[in-house]
């Protein structure tokens, strides 16, 4: 969504109208400092050229340029930092260099774009690399805006705090409850991205998220649970401005005062069939199959650092390997709205496609970038399928080089209407989990899930008989290899029941911060190991 | 000239903002606080050298700075302080920092004891934590280096991933009334891993210190390719009880959790975790096990910044200050003698100024026994190279896994390379399980330096088997 003259003239009278929400952060155009301007102002395209001119002329066959302008808030919504940065990447001889710093001017934009060459070119003293970029028609000045109803940095930080203070207020209102953390955090970044292919564009993204947990005591039992649906998301203060918080706060709190009415009862050590609430499914997916599709993390590219992938040949398993049952399918995106991984053009100037990673149990496909689709030339044309990249490259800021990032993926939901209470009501024995941390080896293979948190005994673990829960299992886990637990699985949540979570992750080295959604539905898997993870050998 | 301009225009000889130019803009910073109360100030400015390579190739070279003014603002009569954070030097946008911290002051209804209004004049140590060599390695250098590190592992037949890096940071602290506190430090790292073709094997080493020199990177990329390729076609084997040999890494990355642990006096008296004694219902106090034994009485662990090879920046500020690291010893021979507390902690709770500053550097005693002898009298057991993903369960347990090159050894003997493991134990249980400790040395720690010695224990505890290799 291109935005056009008119809505860029509107955007320039909110600004003007918003004065009282400073743009402090300075820009040198020429010699004369002056307030950094919104990212879609034409000299910033100027002052972009600067780096790809000294890089070219001083022998980049590729370079890009990245401005970035980070706001964020601390946990009441009141803006806290605010960092300008300026990333120059460039390609000599199949050999990447990069070079960033914290100043927007034309000098420090020659000084990176030859720094980057520079990089890149001692490098390419070595064994030859070969670089085949795949083809991205030029973006010839975009602006995108993610739309988002409310922009946390342009309200008055006292609406959010009376908005929290309201929540905490309604939830204490119930006998028992007590509120440990409400929180709410926002972040704003615009980015300007320019390449010597032609490409400029720049877009304004948004993250919101919150941390709710309450306690809730009936005589001497009490529980600790986290309000769900807070996890990172692209969407402004509407997330929680215009979600039905306070049903949620209700249903919630109805959920605790009957599991307190369940018995307590300890793990008995064994394998049952489980149905695994939106939440827990999606970050089964976000542990699993999200990191093993990365075609960079396959191939070794972080070996040394966040592990590899159980995808060892990608190559020969592409198209055949079976990861899961054939009612499993994944697919990926980077422009759903609300999405955390949304965005318009990637860091490579790519506009992002919807693609099948998963097709009925079989890996189909890898996310990739540029660069990495490049790997997979030969497969797709031997397979008629066009030669491009689905525009996963991303960097936590221009301070960072860009790197493959895992984009928001959606598992698909099953054909019939069924909710988590509905798979429950049709489980005759087994289990119900509505919680889980999830750790996974470094080739995100074999994992372990804890249904517990630390120090307290909070799960929301539950034992099912005849599709009702009958006890709450107490400090339980369990224990999984991902292709057995794909193919284990035996139904699928309906449409309806399916539901996004944001997951924050960290690739690469220096490490860098990123963030996708995942949507899942519920799903039951058929005979899950249940252990006691708290049980030495 | 504003500190941005002498940022921007300095030669390539100084990377990030020094003393003077730190003072100058706290100097700056102060002069535009509004409303009187007190104006804390933080500068940290780095640069970073950097190049990463993977399937033998160097994949990216990078030169990166930036820079990060915290600006801290406590007004009169206000309960709450506020916190800004920019990476811009220039007057309007300090300005607007310390016009929004003031903003964010009267707006936060935050409790802060102001009982420590004034510290003592501290000494500070000047610990060893600059080099001019790890400032000096150039670009073309680190390039050498690397194409030097993954020539073996691909004439071998093999695939490396690594990462080598050179830092220099700034960093800047002022109490309120007080003058600054700076420190200008190097670190240096270099780690990789060597992983067979098919999958079938792979091997780490990595080294981290201030010094480039302490580095000796050739030797890492041998020691990687060595564990690859005796680690491949590893053969599964039952977890359970094991005796463990772990090299220095590998009981580094279980004994930083229990320096963690030793970080925090209040935290080990009120709450439940393996430093807490209980509760004393006499006294109506939590206690912690200091003056306890806690571990192996061959076991001391201590920190002193002016050790050669443990340096760290000497000050630490939890809020109220700078005040000075200084060398403790938190367990001596097996005794818990010390943990850490800050300087609110101190004043009100202990009635004494100076504080014990909390940190992740550490030095472990170690024993007379090499790698060798260990395996050479070990029946059966499992030597480890590193441990990965190791995090807490619950008081004192953790669980992790082995990763990169995992032996069986039998009767004295290194048998096979065996599958990785998942472990669930507590580090403290391992501490007291000890039966044979090594010579201590630098280990792979680039945030904190360690030095750790390797270590024989008996009947760890595996809890299931992986196949990730």
């Amino acid at each position: 969504m291109p935005i056009t003259r008119r809505d860029f003239l509107k955007t320039g009278a909110a600004v003007a109208a918003t004065a009282a929400a400073p743009r402090p952060l300075l820009v040198y155009f020429g010699r004369k400092p002056e307030a950094a301007p919104p990212i879609e102002d034409s000299r910033l395209k100027d002052l972009a050229a600067k780096a790809l001119e000294a890089a070219r002329g001083a022998g980049a066959g590729y370079a890009d340029v990245r401005l970035t302008h980070d706001w964020s808030t601390g946990g009441f919504g009141v803006a806290a930092a605010e960092s300008l940065a300026v990333g120059v990447r460039a390609l000599v001889n199949g050999y990447w260099g990069f070079a960033s710093g914290p100043v927007w001017s034309s000098d420090e934009m020659a000084r990176l774009g030859r720094e980057a060459v520079h990089q890149a070119r001692t490098n390419s003293l070595g064994n030859s690399r070969v670089v085949e970029l795949a083809p991205a028609p030029a973006v010839k000045d975009g602006h995108w805006v993610m739309p988002v109803k409310i922009d946390p940095f342009e309200i008055s930080p006292s609406e959010i705090q009376d908005f929290l203070l309201s929540l905490k207020i309604y939830t204490e209102r119930f006998p028992g409850t007590s509120v440990q953390v409400l929180e709410a955090h926002f972040v704003k970044q615009e980015e300007a991205l320019a390449s010597t292919e032609g490409t400029y564009c720049t877009q304004r993204v948004y993250g919101s998220s919150g941390d709710f947990w309450f306690n809730l005591f009936k005589g001497d039992k009490g529980l600790g649970r986290a309000l769900d649906g807070l996890t990172p998301t692209g969407l402004g203060f509407e997330l929680f401005r215009d979600a039905p918080l306070r049903e949620a706060i209700r249903r919630l709190i109805a959920e605790m005062e009957e599991d307190l009415t369940l018995p307590e009862k300890p793990v008995e050590v064994g394998r049952y069939d489980a149905v695994f609430n939106a939440r827990c499914t999606a970050g089964l997916l976000a542990a699993t199959l999200g990191p093993a599709t990365e075609l960079d993390r396959a191939l070794g590219y972080e070996a040394n650092a966040g592990g590899s992938s159980y995808i060892t040949a990608p190559f020969d398993m592409l198209g055949s390997y079976r990861t899961g049952a054939s009612s499993l399918t994944v697919t990926a995106n980077r422009s759903e709205p609300g999405g955390c991984a949304t965005v318009q053009w990637d860091d490579d100037g790519v506009v992002p496609d919807e693609f099948t990673l998963v097709q009925d149990g079989v890996l189909v496909d890898f996310q990739t970038t540029r660069e990495s689709a490049g790997w997979l030339k030969g497969h797709y044309a031997a397979h008629g399928r066009p030669f491009r990249s689905h525009g996963c490259a991303a960097a936590a800021s221009a301070i960072n080089a860009p790197l493959q990032r895992t984009p928001n993926l959606v598992m698909a939901p099953g054909s019939e209407a069924a909710g988590f209470d509905d798979l429950v009501a049709g489980l005759t024995a087994g289990i119900a989990v509505k919680d889980m941390l999830v750790d996974v080896d470094f080739q995100h293979l074999s994992g372990a899930g804890r249904l517990y948190y630390e120090g307290a005994r909070m799960g929301s673990t539950y034992e099912v008989k005849r599709g009702k829960r009958v006890a709450r299992i107490v400090g339980a886990g369990i224990l999984f290899r991902a292709p057995e637990l794909w193919k284990s699985l035996l139904k699928v949540g309906g449409p309806a029941s399916a539901q996004r979570h944001g997951f924050l992750d960290t690739k690469g080295e220096p490490a860098q911060n990123g963030c996708h959604s995942v949507t899942a539905p519920p799903a039951v898997f058929k005979q899950v190991t249940l252990i006691d993870p708290l049980r030495r050998a | 000239m504003s500190g941005l301009d002498r940022f921007l225009r300095r030669d390539d000889s100084l990377r990030f903002l020094s003393r003077e130019e730190c003072a100058a803009l706290v100097d700056r910073i102060r002069g535009f606080a509004q409303g009187g109360g007190k104006t804390e100030v933080a500068v940290t400015s780095w640069w970073s050298g950097e190049v990463r390579w993977a399937r033998n190739r160097v994949s990216l070279a990078s030169d990166r700075r930036d820079i990060r003014v915290d600006v801290s603002r406590t007004l009169p009569a206000m309960t709450g302080d506020g916190n800004v954070t920019t990476n811009q030097l220039d007057d309007v946008s300090l300005t607007a920092a310390v016009r929004q911290a003031e903003r964010s002051a009267r707006r936060r209804k935050h409790f802060r004891t102001d009982i420590v209004t004034s510290a003592p004049d501290f000494q500070y140590a000047k610990p060893a934590i600059w080099s001019d060599t790890s400032y000096g390695v150039t670009t073309e250098e680190r390039g050498r280096i690397a194409r030097a590190l993954l020539d073996p592992a691909e004439a071998a037949g093999m695939l490396s991933a690594g990462y080598l890096e050179v830092r220099a940071q700034g960093t800047a602290s002022t109490p309120a009334e007080k003058p600054l506190m700076y420190a200008q430090q190097t670190t240096a790292q270099c780690s990789m891993t060597v992983r067979d073709p098919e999958g079938r094997g792979s091997g780490w080493a990595g080294g981290s210190s201030y010094d480039w020199t302490r580095i000796d990177p050739e030797a890492l990329a041998r020691r990687a390719l060595e564990k690859c390729l005796a680690s491949r076609n590893p053969v599964t084997i039952e977890p359970g009880r094991y005796t463990v040999i772990l090299e220095p890494q590998a009981a580094h990355d279980l004994v930083v959790w229990v320096v963690d642990a030793l970080n925090g006096r209040q935290a080990a008296e009120n709450q439940p975790g393996p430093l807490n004694a209980g509760y004393d219902t006499a006294l109506r106090l939590g206690r912690s096990k200091l003056g306890l034994k806690v571990v192996d009485e061959r076991l001391t662990i201590s920190h002193d910044p002016m050790d050669p090879a443990l340096g760290v920046i000497p000050f630490a500020d939890d809020g109220w200050g700078p005040y000075p690291v200084q060398a403790v010893t938190w367990i001596d021979h097996g005794v818990l003698t010390a943990l850490s507390y800050g300087r609110g902690y101190a004043v009100t709770q202990l009635t004494d100024n100076v504080p014990i500053a909390p940190r992740m550097a550490y030095r472990m005693s170690g024993g007379p026994t090499s790698v060798e002898e260990m395996i050479a009298t070990t029946k059966r057991g499992l030597l480890v190279t590193r441990f990965s993903g190791v995090h807490p369960l619950s008081e004192g347990l953790f669980t992790g896994l082995t990763r990169d090159g995992l032996w069986l050894i039998e009767n004295g003997k290194i048998s096979k390379a065996v599958k990785n493991l998942r472990f669930t134990d507590s580090p403290w249980f391992l501490l007291n399980s000890l039966e044979q400790l090594g010579e201590p040395v630098p280990v792979f720690s680039p945030d904190a330096p360690a030095i750790v010695p390797p270590l024989k224990a008996r009947d760890f505890s595996f809890t299931s088997a992986i196949d990730a290799i």
